[in-house]
């Protein structure tokens, strides 16, 4: 991982890029939402959803949170309490049938 | 030797000594990424009752008003934009820019409060769904009003930072790691709820319903 002063910072006019790209995925996903209340897609529309937060997510920790231009030691705490937190509560969902439910 | 002239000797003072990063820096990280399991155990709870049916009242999940909701998520996405744009413009020094940011933030995580307000009581006045309907209405609660209370501590800091900057004319060297760590906090903020309009809202609402 690079350090924070290695690489440039995104610039205020690519930041606005960034919020636009995070406006459309939103869109994509309220548009979604409604094509599954009309046709219903099932597991498509869920991996689908599921998919465009996780990218939404991905956006703003690594350009908004600076992640990306973190030390190693940040990136690893913050991946690591994340995939914890996942994989803990996965279990629980996957043990309590809630995965496996009319979704 | 004084505190200042050692500061200035020793700019490295609070790096971590083995990691680099600042230590406040490096538990604000560590504080977020233990907030995860928090916010998983109450998503997690929700989702254990969403998919149940119960007696009394309805569940959140039949009377979302997604299109407010979806207005709601796009505040707060673009609060993290004039976030960082607060971030950026005091790493150029500019102190005025800063300020405009930091209130635009402040303003906007202030309209999503007033949107949540406004959605629980739609939710208890028009709906009768209040905390204690049924254990769903109950952890969406809980849920939603966990992160509202953090965003509400979020605005509080932001403003502090606006006054802050206000009253001594700008924010200095070592008040930008502040800044820097209200922004990490209100980031952290954004992304749990866009988990929370995914998994929460979108996934679990009833078709037709909205």
């Amino acid at each position: 991982m690079a350090d924070e002063h290695d690489v440039a910072h995104p610039t205020p006019a690519q930041y606005v890029k960034i919020a636009i790209g995070l406006a459309v995925l939103t869109a994509i996903e309220v548009g979604l939402f409604y094509l599954n209340d009309a046709v219903q897609l099932g597991w498509i529309n869920t991996a689908a959803l599921l998919t465009l937060a996780f990218l939404k997510f991905a956006i703003v920790v690594g350009w908004y949170m600076h992640i990306r231009y973190e030390k190693a030691a940040v990136s690893r705490f913050f991946t690591f309490g994340f995939a914890l937190a996942f994989s803990l509560y996965a279990v629980v969902l996957i043990s309590f049938g809630v995965l496996a439910a009319n979704r | 030797m004084t505190a200042a002239a050692h500061e200035a000797q020793s700019p490295h003072q609070d790096l971590h000594e083995s990691t680099g990063v600042e230590n406040r820096k490096l538990a604000m990280w560590a504080f977020l990424s233990s907030e995860f399991l928090f916010f998983g155990a109450l998503i997690t709870n929700y989702l254990l009752y969403s998919g149940r049916d119960f007696a009394t009242g309805p569940k959140p999940s039949e009377i979302y008003d997604i299109p407010f909701t979806s207005v709601s998520s796009f505040v707060l996405l673009m609060s993290s934009l004039t976030m960082v744009l607060a971030h950026n413009a005091l790493s150029r020094g500019d102190q005025g820019a800063t300020r405009t940011w930091l209130l635009a933030t402040a303003m906007l995580g202030s309209v999503f409060l007033a949107g949540q307000v406004f959605e629980f009581t739609e939710f208890i006045t028009l709906e009768n769904m209040t905390l204690a309907t049924n254990p769903s209405a109950s952890a969406f609660y809980v849920l939603t009003g966990f992160h509202g209370t953090h965003v509400a501590i979020g605005v509080i800091m932001l403003l502090s930072l606006f006054g802050l900057s206000k009253r001594m004319g700008g924010l200095t060297n070592r008040q930008f790691l502040n800044l820097e760590l209200v922004g990490l906090y209100w980031h952290f903020v954004d992304i749990i709820w866009i988990v929370i309009f995914t998994v929460v809202y979108l996934l679990t609402a009833v078709p037709g319903a909205s």
